[in-house]
């Protein structure tokens, strides 16, 4: 990486090893998150839909933290953790069966629902659909899904950055106030640390000592602007110290470092010790979003050096260093997942749009307020 | 029977919806061992521990957050901003976050954010606003401004358990000045209900709030000199409740606005506009406010006095009014 600011974690231990069970099934999610963001960039390429923000090299960081979550954990994400939306949601051996065997199945994953239902909602979602979360109301990954019946409970972004750090440590003083050991896993870009709720809320957070994890997905670049405009300080994680809070800087394409890392701020959350800034390094491989001019500003050889980083060849060279897959499975895992996308975004595409009275429903939930709000004239006056 | 002052009624609310309700918990500065700037909150934390009256950091953007995060998870926060000019530090997570949950994934964020607002303390400009309009212009608020201990009481206990963020404007001139017998057992105030206080023929007055008293003597002086003045306590503004004033302003066919934040696309003008699209065949004479001079809250106190509007200011209006 073209920084000073390097990882300081060391390889994982042999007593820190990650089950195969876990690393198969991040290859898949990886894959699906992968092959996600292809289809829609090759959409925007060719103007079939308006922007897209792609995630490309996020992936062992969304996943890898993501993974270690358990039923009812709280997830909050931002514009490139698709990987961390579909850990939660999918029971990826449902969905794949030909890639898992029955043992690959987790608790967590007897109480998801049908995972290709899910899948083109989300889809439905990214196209403004009728069966999209927000039934066409706001855009791709700005919804939340609350159905602690399936172990769901993620709450998504707004479109100010930051401001959802504040929210994520709400929904772990939750966990704190309802004597559970359930934790809040939160996401934000390098950039959106200069903003003053990532303060506020991370003061908070050591404060109460809130079972809280917050991720920093720190790809070198905040739309243009790189890290040299954004901070001063040598590593995001340093400013744990400065809320008495746990921080660690990791190689966020290593999938076994991120997962290692997540796994001790989990317990450490979950034992009552409190909040981890978790900083993951990554190489910026795409513009901020697709064709918006910001890539090319990035010099030839940074640029080169960056895609060069790809973190899936990466994962699966250690596969195959594990034994846990060839060439042949690696193929079959990226065919399988692309036909799995391919499907849930033609249907999502051909989906019909939600009704115009979509656009008139209730800012209030049922009850009097709600009443009183159908009651007023709410529309201008133009007959 | 023992009279309540607005600020007890304030407390007995809170303390009445923690008891009844588990997932009620208190945030704010200073609100725990202290009770809050303002004593709001005084003995809750004795009674309801650590975990449930809160005490933060010097921050309202992160606890506005928090309780939204806190509310999604099924918990009922009541927040307090020291003093409801601070709450301009959290105006992002009101208005863009908490007020648009609901319409964009339907999730319900039952939540209150209780302001203590208001001039007449020469306190100064950054401790004497009135900041309804700020959020009565975002859809997905409900806005409520109780002007007697027994709507502090009433409004805030529905506003508890309304499944929607509700920004409760408590006017601090009004906490130990207004006090009356309040009833035992569950007092509760429709939210979204207008109130008739004083009916009259010849003109309405339309205000909430500390104005609402201010409103009501000027109303007494016009009652001198024979003019009929209906005064209505709006109590919620957003959602407004149309029906009652359309009603007063077809049987009177005058209307005077009466709010203490200032002038210029306050509240007021967005009821004068309803009452023009919607009552201008019977209406007698122009829409007219009474609001705080487009100014500052200056720090002196005389020099406050001078643009607060308070009941000489009204009953000159009001009988300018009435001669139309
Ligand atoms: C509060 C706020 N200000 C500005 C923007 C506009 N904006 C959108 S993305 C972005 C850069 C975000 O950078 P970073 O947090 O590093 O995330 P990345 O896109 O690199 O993953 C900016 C400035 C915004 N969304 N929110
Ligand atoms: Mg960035």
């Amino acid at each position: 990486m073209a920084t000073s600011k390097t990882p300081n974690a060391a390889a994982p231990s042999a007593a820190e090893a990650v089950a195969p069970a876990v690393l198969r099934r991040a290859h898949f999610l990886m894959h699906l998150s992968r092959a996600w963001d292809s289809r829609f960039e090759a959409m925007a390429r060719v103007g079939r839909i308006g922007r897209w923000y792609s995630a490309v090299g996020n992936e062992c960081t969304t996943i890898g933290t993501a993974l270690a979550l358990g039923a009812g954990d709280a997830l909050s994400t931002v514009h490139r953790d698709l990987g961390a939306v579909l850990t939660t949601y999918l029971d990826a051996t449902r969905l794949a069966p030909t890639l898992f065997d029955a043992a690959d199945a987790t608790a967590w994953d007897a109480l998801r629902p049908d995972p290709s239902a899910l899948l083109d909602r989300l889809a439905s979602q990214v196209f403004g659909r009728r069966e999209g979360f927000t039934r066409g109301v706001d855009r791709s990954f700005h919804y939340g899904l609350l159905r602690p019946e399936w172990g769901i409970r993620h709450v998504g972004m707004i479109s100010h950055l930051g401001s959802m750090i504040p929210v994520a440590s709400g929904l772990a003083l939750a966990a704190v106030q309802d004597h559970t050991d359930r934790v809040a896993l939160g996401f934000i870009g390098e950039g959106a640390t200069s903003q003053g709720d990532f303060h506020e809320a991370l003061n908070f957070a050591g404060v109460m000592k809130l079972p809280l994890i917050l991720v920093v997905e720190n790809n070198q670049y905040a739309f243009s602007t790189p890290l040299s405009e954004q901070y001063a300080c040598a590593r995001l994680s340093d400013r744990a110290a400065g809320y008495g809070i746990a921080g660690e800087t990791v190689d966020g394409l290593d999938f076994e470092a991120v997962h290692v890392a997540m796994r001790a701020a989990v317990a450490r959350a979950r034992a009552g010790d409190g909040a981890t800034l978790l900083e993951c390094m990554l190489p910026r491989m795409r513009g901020h979003a697709e064709g918006d001019g910001s890539y090319e500003l990035i010099p030839p050889a940074e640029r080169e050096g960056y895609l060069a980083m790809d973190p899936l060849p990466r994962f699966e060279a250690r596969l195959a260093a594990l034994g846990l897959a060839d060439a042949a499975r690696c193929a079959k895992v990226q065919e399988t997942a692309k036909a799995i996308i391919e499907d849930a975004v033609e249907r999502a595409i051909v989906g019909a749009d939600p009704s115009l009275d979509e656009a008139l429903r209730p800012v209030f939930a049922p009850g009097e307020v709600a009443e009183a709000f159908a009651r007023m004239s709410t529309e201008v006056f133009d007959g | 029977m023992a009279e309540t002052t607005y600020l007890d009624a304030i407390r007995r609310a809170l303390g009445e919806e923690m008891e009844r309700d588990a997932g009620v918990f208190l945030m704010g500065q200073d609100i725990a061992a202290f009770g809050g700037a303002f004593r709001a909150s005084k003995g809750l934390y004795e009674k309801f521990g650590r975990l449930r009256v809160i005490n933060t950091p010097l921050m309202e953007s992160g606890a506005i957050g928090a309780a939204l995060g806190a509310a999604l998870a099924g918990h009922r926060p009541v927040l307090e901003m020291q003093f409801a000019d601070f709450v301009s530090c959290g105006f992002n997570q009101i208005v863009n976050n908490v007020a648009k949950t609901y319409y964009r994934w339907e999730a319900p964020v039952p939540m209150v954010i209780r302001l203590p607002f208001g001039g007449g303390a020469g306190a100064g400009p950054f401790h004497s606003q009135s900041p309804e309009a700020w959020f009565a212009h975002t859809p997905g608020l409900c806005v409520v401004a109780p002007s007697t201990p027994r709507d502090a009481l009433g409004m805030l206990k529905s506003a508890i358990r309304d499944p929607n963020p509700v920004i409760f404007l408590e006017h601090r001139f009004l906490y130990r000045r207004e006090k009356e017998e309040l009833p035992e057992g569950d007092v509760l105030t429709p939210l979204g209900k207008a109130r008739v206080v004083r009916s009259g023929t010849d003109v309405t007055v339309l205000s909430w709030s500390w104005t609402l008293h201010e409103s009501l003597a000027a109303a007494d002086e016009l009652a001198k000199d024979g003019v009929s003045v209906e005064v209505i306590d709006l109590r919620t503004l957003s959602p407004l409740d149309e029906e009652t004033i359309f009603a007063s302003v077809r049987k009177t066919s005058k209307v005077l606005v009466v709010h203490e934040a200032t002038l210029t696309a306050g509240f007021g003008a967005e009821l004068a506009a309803r009452v023009g699209e919607q009552c201008v065949e019977w209406l007698d004479g122009p829409v007219r406010r009474v609001a705080y001079a487009d100014r500052p809250s200056p720090y002196n106190k005389k020099l406050e006095q001078r643009l607060l509007p308070g009941r000489e200011r009204i009953t000159r209006a009001l009988r300018a009014l009435a001669r139309y």
